[in-house]
Parts: structure tokens; sequence; C-alpha cells
């Protein structure tokens, strides 16, 4: 079987921890540099990327195509115009109206294990079918329903932690009681991260540390950034400040899913 | 003319002579749909059920992925991917043996949480009928 694309799954213990974050930059800093990427908002209990985004309204949500009431290609939206780059970027959105919250936390067992049918097939239509290169699925934190079809429909999870004590217990936790139990092939992604990492020595060190303690590789160290926080999620770091430290970063963590060295 | 174990009358001429291929072929898909119906068997004495109908179905969902034995769960999240499959196709996918999968998909089909079809020779299992959209 050739694989013409890849499937990443953004999640993590807890919330805050950066998914959005990661998923949004990734995804630009891919279309930037001449991929087809579509990002999926799966985090239906705290959608991000339609107010990201700035839309209201769109044909088709996420939800309709996980309730099986239209197809994929009605819920992208091409924002491939906010790139400057040769690539493309769609983007599937999740209804963040309370409405809709409710009622796909209210889902049950069948409906869910339809939801993973439906987004298995996404390998076919979008990565074999619709030519993409990447699928970014962006989750809720913990062991949610949607977090847990979108790590068992990807290729690469890619999980985003902190130093804080619960977060590192919780991450443990699902690596050996879920990632593993799914053989899925995890990377580690440490956000917010207060040590000194501006020789290469402390951060080869604290690298060291982070693989000792969760036993899976690291993709990346992210510093606590103060103008990530200051930007309070209003524009593309990887896009508008591609210069920016942050943006470098996720240059990196790109470049390594490329050529498949994590 | 002799007779087999399992009552297929076979010729000298067909075991030895022109047509042995064809002739092992069938003596192997006898073999795969009794060594099934044994699955089945033991797995019905286990849960104590006496015909197959009366398991309920149970909604392969990745909640019971999480609380399968490992072995199961490789079976199922193979025929997940594949949406359709012989125990042959998950075979290759798990790098299991045609007949361990077999029994692991039979068993799975007794659980519940797979279907299966036979369209020919060939016996299909899925994780239901129903279009994904």
């Amino acid at each position: 079987m050739i694989i013409l694309g890849k499937i990443m799954a953004v999640h993590s213990y807890k919330g805050g921890t950066g998914k959005t974050l990661v998923s949004i930059n990734l995804a630009a800093t891919f279309a930037r540099d001449g991929k087809k990427i579509c990002l999926m908002d799966l985090d239906f209990r705290a959608p991000s990327l339609a107010t990201f985004f700035g839309f209201a309204k769109v044909e088709c949500w996420l939800n309709d195509y996980l309730n099986g009431t239209c197809k994929i290609d009605k819920v992208l939206v091409d924002l491939s115009d906010r790139i400057n780059g040769e690539g493309r970027l769609f983007v599937g959105l999740a209804n963040p109206s309370t409405e809709a919250i409710r009622d796909m936390s209210a889902k049950d067992r069948k409906w869910e294990m339809r939801a993973l049918g439906r987004l298995l097939a996404l390998r076919n239509s979008l990565l074999d079918d619709g030519g993409f290169d990447y699928l970014i699925f962006d989750t809720s934190p913990g062991l949610q329903y949607s977090s847990i079809n979108a790590v068992v429909s990807a290729d690469l999870v890619i999980v985003a932690t902190t130093f804080d004590k619960s977060d590192v217990e919780g991450t443990k936790r699902m690596l050996r009681e879920l990632y593993d139990l799914f053989e899925k092939k995890t990377d580690i992604v440490v956000n917010k991260v207060l040590h000194d990492v501006s020789s290469k020595s402390g951060k080869t060190d604290l690298q060291n540390k982070i693989k000792e303690m969760y036993q899976v590789p690291v993709i990346s160290i992210i510093p606590c950034f103060c103008d990530v926080a200051r930007a309070e999620g209003t524009f593309i770091f990887a896009q508008e400040k591609p210069e920016h430290p942050f943006a470098k970063i996720v240059n990196e963590i790109a470049d390594k899913i490329e050529n498949n060295s994590v | 003319m002799c007779k087999t174990l399992w009552g297929a009358r076979v010729t000298k001429q067909e075991i030895v002579g022109r047509k042995p291929l064809k002739v092992l072929e069938k003596i192997r898909e006898n073999l795969e749909r009794l060594n099934e119906k044994m699955e089945i068997m033991i797995e019905l004495q286990k849960r104590d059920k006496k015909d197959v109908q009366l398991l309920p179905d149970a909604p392969l969902d990745v909640m019971t992925l999480l609380s399968m034995p490992d072995h199961l769960r490789k079976t199922a999240m193979t025929v997940c991917r594949l949406g359709r499959a012989t125990a042959e196709e998950v075979a290759q996918q798990t790098r299991r043996a045609r007949a361990v999968e077999s029994g692991y998909l039979n068993q799975l089909v007794i659980m519940g949480h797979l279907k299966k079809e036979r369209k020919g020779r060939k016996a299909y299992f899925y994780v239901e009928k129903e279009d994904q959209g």
C-alpha cells in the first residue's frame, strides 16, 4: 500500500498546553512551504478554529460530516489566499454554538463508532483522492471520544505537554494506556518551558531528560514566549512573524515531520 | 474414488495427477470452514450460549477497542482501517498467520463487534454495513 499523505493528531492530557497554537502554525508552515494541508477542529467541546479564522457560519461544519449529513468537500473552507506561498490551506471547522456543543457531548457509542469510520474514510477521500499532503487534527484534551477517534485515525500523534506535574503524570498514563495500546507513533512537544535552552548543550540536556521521562522522541521544546501570549490568538506567527523564534521552532517541527526524522 | 475425512469425494488421479493444486485448495477451504465452525462452537461454549444469533450487536467504538485484549484489538483495528476484509487481507496487515486471524475475526463476530458475509469462497468481515458517508 502506498501512503500518499499523512494524518497527524495534536493531542494533550490537559487543556492550555498549546495544541491549537501548534496545529495552526504547523498547518500554515506546511502550506507556506508548498504543501496542500487540511486543518480540522476536532475539539467539539471547545471549538476554536471558527473564531480564530473569523467564521460565524459556514456551508457545513465538521459536526455535519460526522453526523453523515454532508460530504467532506462541503465542509472544507479554502484559506489559501491567507497564506504567503505556493501551498494550499483548507480548514474543517467545528460548530462553536452552545447547542452544537451540547449535541456533540450527548452522542452515544454507536454514533462514535460511525464517526470513527468517517474519520478513517478521510484517508481515502482527502489523502488519496484529494491529493492532500497532510491532515492535521486539533483535538480536545484528555480521553474524550472525539480525541481518541482522532488518535486512532492518525499516523502520528503529537502530544503537547508542559512541565506541570499533573500534566506530566497524565501524559505518561496516556502514553502507556492510550497511544501504546493503539500502536501509535508518538512525539512529544514540551511547551511553555522556563528552563534555559539558549545554549545547545542546555537544550540537549533538557531533551534527554524529557526523553527519559516519557520514553518517546521529543520533537521540540518550546520556550515560554511572552510575545505568543500577548498575541492573544489573533494572528498566525508562522505567517506574520516568520523570523520570530516560535515560528522558527514550528519550522523545525515541520522539517522533522517532512523528513520523517521524528 | 476415495472419501476424505471431511466427506469430499476425490479421485486418486485428482490427488496425484493433473489437479493437485485445486484439490489442495479445496481441502484448505474445507478445513478453514471447519475451523471457523470450531471457533464459533468454542466461543459459544465459553459464553454459555447455544446459538450465535442470540448474541446482540456490540458497537466497535474506541472505548470498546481500548478494553479489548491486545491480540483482538489489533485485528479489530485492522478491519476498521480496511473497512471490509478477508482473513487473508487482515493477516497481510498484522503479519500474523491467516488461520490465527480467522480465529480472531470469528471471535469478534461472535462478540457482536463484526459482521461476516460470505461471497463465493471468500468470507468478508466488516464493522457495519451502513454507508460511512
